[in-house]
């Protein structure tokens, strides 16, 4: 499941497992030895940290937290992470960069928001959103919806114009983002 | 070494003598084993702290700055304006908190807890202020607050203090990783309904909505865009009213869906036990149908 996740310098790392409990050390050391990266103690400097829901104390080494929310952590992972997304986090938290899931927490505390007709989806796109998704391709997404190629073809521009997205991929990761934050309970 | 104290160290000075008499209003809440939130202490007996961080559980444990831990139990609980109450088993001591109201440029001093549930501060200064502003959970706050600090996790819900000590709310996550502030007027409203009767009443029809625009085939409905039925609560008045998945509503008691602020203060809490009708989209149809609004159940 990790193929896709090897970068360029996909070298093997030297991690550090900060966790509690021996299931979950065992679940992370397999994780990372599947990774093929290299599991260290603390003491032989680490590249990065790997931690179980609490950002260990006055670490000196950057951390990947995999279901945590401290926002002191260089990177956090929803507990649910695939293993792909535990290797480009740690790859990423690695070379100094700060990673956060757009999963990793709810969407805070926000406004009820007028709706911007302009640029809401129709029910029918929103279909056709839920199919892309489902990794159907625009001739399945006809059959299914029982209209024809050309209108999946109209939809879709609509969709993509509306989203600001330019592939298939962003338009459903936006999709989603946006059905966590719009959703309200009346 | 010179005499007489630099500008900067004056500020300092009293930057801490403010935090040592801002911190005996903070207290911490233990989560879990090393995970702590932040809370105001409201009374003696009473600890007020952020609802969307707190777990359902009715026992609770907060530690006070004295270090010592009390136990206490959640006494309810506001989704709407994300304030929650902890009761204490034991009385101990608390300052009185003096409301502020936030301006922008106004100088912030955030207190909260650290991972080990000790006190810990912010320093930063209010980002925007906005008017009074509706959440998507329905409830009204005051005015909107945002701080341009930083918090860690175990710092929500710690309460924020101006220069002169004055309180300006609590704070919370918002949306995108931005620091808000409930302000004090606004916790000050809630607290009182929550210490008698463990939550606020609020009208509610029992369905979750997500905006949706019209299809231009169906714009004789005279709306560009309406809120779409995507789940019901099973005994909730929508359900009651015969509301479906897929339906999509055009306007609550006369006020257009897409004006959510204006339908959000439809439910307020002298809504329920109102009848109003909702206009909807139903298999490309306009009906009418009506729902009489109850009082949301505790979450």
């Amino acid at each position: 499941m990790t193929d896709s996740a090897v970068s360029p310098s996909g070298r093997s790392l030297r991690v550090v497992i900060a966790a509690s409990g021996e299931e979950r050390i065992a679940a992370l050391l397999d994780v990372l030895r599947s990774l093929g990266h290299e599991v260290i103690t603390e003491d032989e400097g680490p590249d990065v940290v790997l931690a179980d829901r609490h950002l260990p104390e006055k670490g000196r080494y950057p951390a990947v937290v995999v279901g945590g929310t401290d926002a002191d952590a260089e990177g956090l992972l929803p507990e649910n992470a695939a293993a792909a997304e535990i290797d480009a986090a740690l790859r990423a938290v690695a070379q100094g960069l700060i990673v956060r899931s757009s999963r990793a927490r709810g969407p805070g505390f926000s406004a009820a928001q007028d709706a911007e007709a302009r640029t809401l989806l129709t029910p029918r796109e929103a279909q056709i959103l839920d199919a892309i998704a489902d990794g159907l391709t625009n001739k399945a997404i006809a059959r299914r919806l029982g209209i024809s190629l050309h209108t999946v073809k109209f939809h879709l521009e609509s969709v993509f114009r509306k989203l600001e997205a330019r592939t298939r991929t962003e338009a459903v990761a936006k999709a989603l983002e946006r059905r966590r934050e719009d959703t309200i309970d009346l | 070494m010179a005499q007489e104290l630099n500008p900067l160290s004056a500020l300092s000075d009293v930057l801490v003598a403010r935090f040592a008499a801002a911190r005996d209003s903070v207290a911490a809440v233990r989560l879990s084993q090393r995970a702590h939130l932040g809370a105001i202490r409201w009374q003696h007996d009473v600890l007020v702290t952020s609802e969307q961080s707190l777990p359902e559980r009715d026992t609770l444990e907060a530690l006070l700055p004295d270090g010592s831990a009390v136990a206490g139990k959640l006494a309810g609980r506001d989704p709407a304006t994300n304030v929650a109450i902890i009761r204490l088993d034991k009385s101990v001591p608390a300052p009185t908190l003096s409301a502020s109201a936030a301006q922008i440029g106004t100088l912030v001093i955030a207190a909260g807890s650290d991972g080990s549930g000790r006190p810990s501060a912010r320093l930063g200064m209010v980002n925007a202020v906005g008017p009074q502003w509706h959440s998507m959970r329905g409830g009204r706050i005051e005015a909107r607050i945002q701080l341009d600090i930083r918090l860690a996790v175990s710092e929500e819900g710690g309460p924020a203090f101006d220069a002169a000590g004055g309180w300006l709310g609590m704070t919370t996550f918002g949306p995108r990783g931005q620091i808000l502030v409930i302000p004090a007027k606004t916790v000050e409203h809630v607290v009182p309904a929550l210490l008698a009767g463990g939550r606020v009443p609020r009208g509610w029809l029992g369905v979750a909505l997500r905006p949706v625009a019209i299809p231009d085939e169906l714009r004789e409905a005279g709306e560009e865009a309406g809120l779409m039925v995507m789940s019901l609560s099973p005994e909730g008045p929508a359900a009651k009213a015969g509301l479906v998945a897929g339906d999509i509503v055009l306007s609550v008691d006369g006020t257009s869906a897409r004006r959510l602020r204006s339908v959000l203060a439809h439910l307020g809490s002298d809504s329920v036990g109102k009848t109003v009708p909702l206009r909807l989209i139903r298999g490309g149809a306009v009906i009418t149908v009506e729902a009489t609004i109850t009082e949301r159940p505790a979450t």
